[in-house]
């Protein structure tokens, strides 16, 4: 039988070989299992993760082969739109939310800031089609990357033949968007023993498990819920998860963002209303419009917190930035090789 | 597929095949005498037409009428047909069925017999509404799957009508919705009796032609009139109120047995 194998092996179409090197979703330690399995049906390569990656880096996925994923999603501002309320898209188009940040997706079974997006694999769809962001049609994005002999040995090295076809993009770029962990700011080095906190910090810490942490849950720092926080309707008459649901109890909910990397990722709110941390905490401390009636119960009284409780409770926000996720080599666009010692590489 | 893999797939069925022998030495129909041949299956082969007051819909340059006396024209008529049951077993597959297109048939392998019903699903069943990214008929290629509100479109009725009060008189019903009550997905379900068989004979193809009669779209179950509803594209009651008439839209045409 062997001998056979090896015949059926010589045979070359000029696009390198299929010798996928599987890689794992690494759980950082102490954090629960991720609700469902992402990759169930999307076999997690070293092949895969560099498709994907190359796909969220590629302007072809627009109409005007301007605007990539990364536009919009910036690796220094943890994968959000650095100091934008709102992104641009092509044709000077503004999107009518803030771009998030993108880590920890693997925990997030509902994705855009409505929820209206039931698989990783599929969200990509949304940004690209949209005619104030990517502006494209699929068939195009095909049709352009199918030309490029690059993404056919990419194609290959990942899913055993050229094929080009939706789904395997889609399932590549959720190799890639998937497996971008941010679990190593200053908190979790605390929490690793490897860092102490600050007194002022220690204190934030406290300020935070009090007021906070009830909807931003560790150690993702989101409950992945839907909230109303007592924001306005805003000039796109954004009405948020009701879109979705079709249920009037859902008005002016939207989804829990995690605080992780919140230093970086400002403005704030799903429509970037809010430029800092302290504007956002004043929010909760005196501007909640408090007449809502999906206003969640949790913020009816607001919430009361001292000048030196929101200081602290700053300070204790600035550790959870991660800048060796910002900084990761592995999740950057330059390189097209194989990447030695991958982070992930825990096989 | 490239060579390389086909090589590949030849040789370990070649393999496999190898290792059934002693289970099949073993096995009881061994004791019981090998048959001379295999048992023939047979092919059942399920097409679908599309017709509205009595003729068959020609797209764009045809004009029709429904039982509110209100005209229509038709530019696009697509569902999806899955979850096809025949004597209970589910024959899996999903299909896209195109008025566009000459041929809306697909056909499945079955053991022969007479069959009592026929049951398949309008729509793409719930998990697949959210198992990620798809191909083949379900490739949102095909235009039939929501990006800002995950899910598929089920049914997709585009036209024109006098009466519609959207921009350019516009009739765009893209029906779908997959979440508890709003799973418009419906079932279609055929009983057969003596006078009307799905006999499936050995080493034979049955055809057998299932009507899509628009008539049946616009009144039955609710009241679909195009003055009220010219656009409804979002889960929820609009769509459920014209997914109550689909079980009435689909009647059985014709079953033969293909020469």
């Amino acid at each position: 039988m062997a001998s056979f194998f090896i015949i059926g092996a010589s045979y070359d179409d000029g696009l390198g070989s299929y010798a996928p090197h599987p890689i794992k979703l690494e759980i950082p330690p102490g954090w629960p299992k991720p609700p469902t399995n992402i990759y169930a049906n999307n076999k997690l390569t070293e092949e895969g993760f560099l498709l994907g990656r190359k796909l969220f880096y590629d302007g072809r996925l627009s109409k005007d082969g301007e605007v990539s994923c990364a536009s919009c999603h910036q690796q220094f501002a943890a994968f959000a739109t650095f100091d934008h309320d709102l992104s641009h898209g092509v044709h000077n188009g503004f999107s009518t939310r803030n771009a998030p940040g993108l880590f920890n997706l693997a925990w997030m079974t509902e994705m855009h800031w409505d929820g209206g997006i039931n698989h990783i694999e599929i969200q990509p769809l949304s940004p690209i089609t949209a005619k104030n962001e990517m502006g494209e049609t699929l068939d195009s994005v095909l049709y352009k990357i199918k030309k490029d002999t690059a993404y056919k040995r990419m194609f290959k090295a990942a899913f055993g033949d050229a094929t080009i076809n939706s789904q395997r993009m889609l399932k590549a770029i959720a190799q890639f968007t998937g497996t971008l962990i941010s679990s190593n700011s200053k908190y979790d080095k605390v929490k690793n023993g490897e860092a102490v906190f600050t007194p002022f910090e220690e204190k934030g810490y406290l300020v935070f498990k009090a007021k906070c942490a009830s909807c931003h849950q560790e150690p993702l720092f989101t409950d992945n819920s839907f909230r109303n926080n007592g924001l306005a309707l805003n000039r796109f008459a954004d009405i948020g998860r009701q879109k979705i649901t079709q249920l009037s109890s859902d008005s002016l909910k939207f989804k829990v963002p995690s605080l992780r990397n919140a230093q970086i990722t400002f403005p704030y709110m799903h429509d970037g209303s809010i430029y800092s941390i302290p504007q956002v905490i004043d929010h909760y401390r005196t501007g909640i419009i408090t007449d809502q009636s999906t206003l969640d119960p949790l913020l009816k009284n607001r919430i009361p917190l001292t000048n030196l409780e929101k200081n602290q409770l700053v300070y204790f926000i600035y550790t959870l930035t991660d800048s060796s996720f910002t900084k990761n080599q592995r999740f950057t666009s330059g390189n097209t090789g194989f990447v030695t010692n991958p982070g992930f590489d825990k096989h | 597929l490239n060579r390389d893999i086909l090589y590949k797939r030849i040789i370990s069925t070649i393999g496999v095949l190898l290792c059934c022998i002693p289970a099949l030495l073993l096995s009881e129909s061994f004791s019981s005498g090998i048959p001379d041949h295999l048992p023939q299956k047979s092919i059942l082969k399920i097409g679908f037409i599309h017709t509205a007051n009595g003729k068959a819909i020609s797209l764009r340059d045809s004009v029709y009428k429904n039982y509110f006396g209100e005209q229509y024209s038709v530019n696009k008529l697509k569902y999806y047909v899955s979850n096809i049951r025949l004597a209970g077993k589910n024959m899996g597959g999903y299909y896209l069925m195109n008025a566009a297109s000459e041929n809306n048939d697909f056909q499945l392998s079955l053991q022969p017999g007479n069959y009592k019903s026929l049951e398949f699903l309008l729509g793409v069943d719930s998990l697949r509404n959210c198992s990620g990214a798809q191909t083949g008929a379900l490739d949102p290629m095909n235009d039939m799957f929501w990006t800002w509100n995950s899910g598929y479109v089920m049914f997709k009725l585009e036209g024109n009508s006098p009466v519609s009060t959207s921009d350019l008189n516009r009739i765009e019903h893209h029906v779908g919705g997959y979440k508890g009550s709003n799973n418009v997905a419906t079932k279609i379900r055929f009983d057969f009796t003596d006078d009307q068989l799905l006999e499936l004979k050995a080493g034979s193809t049955t055809e057998i032609l299932i009507e899509a009669n628009l008539d049946h779209y616009w009144h039955g179950n609710s009241d679909i009139k195009i003055s009220e509803l010219p656009v409804c594209t979002t889960a929820g009651d609009q769509a459920k109120k014209i997914a109550a008439n689909f079980q009435n839209i689909f009647s059985i045409k014709n079953i033969r047995i293909l020469p």
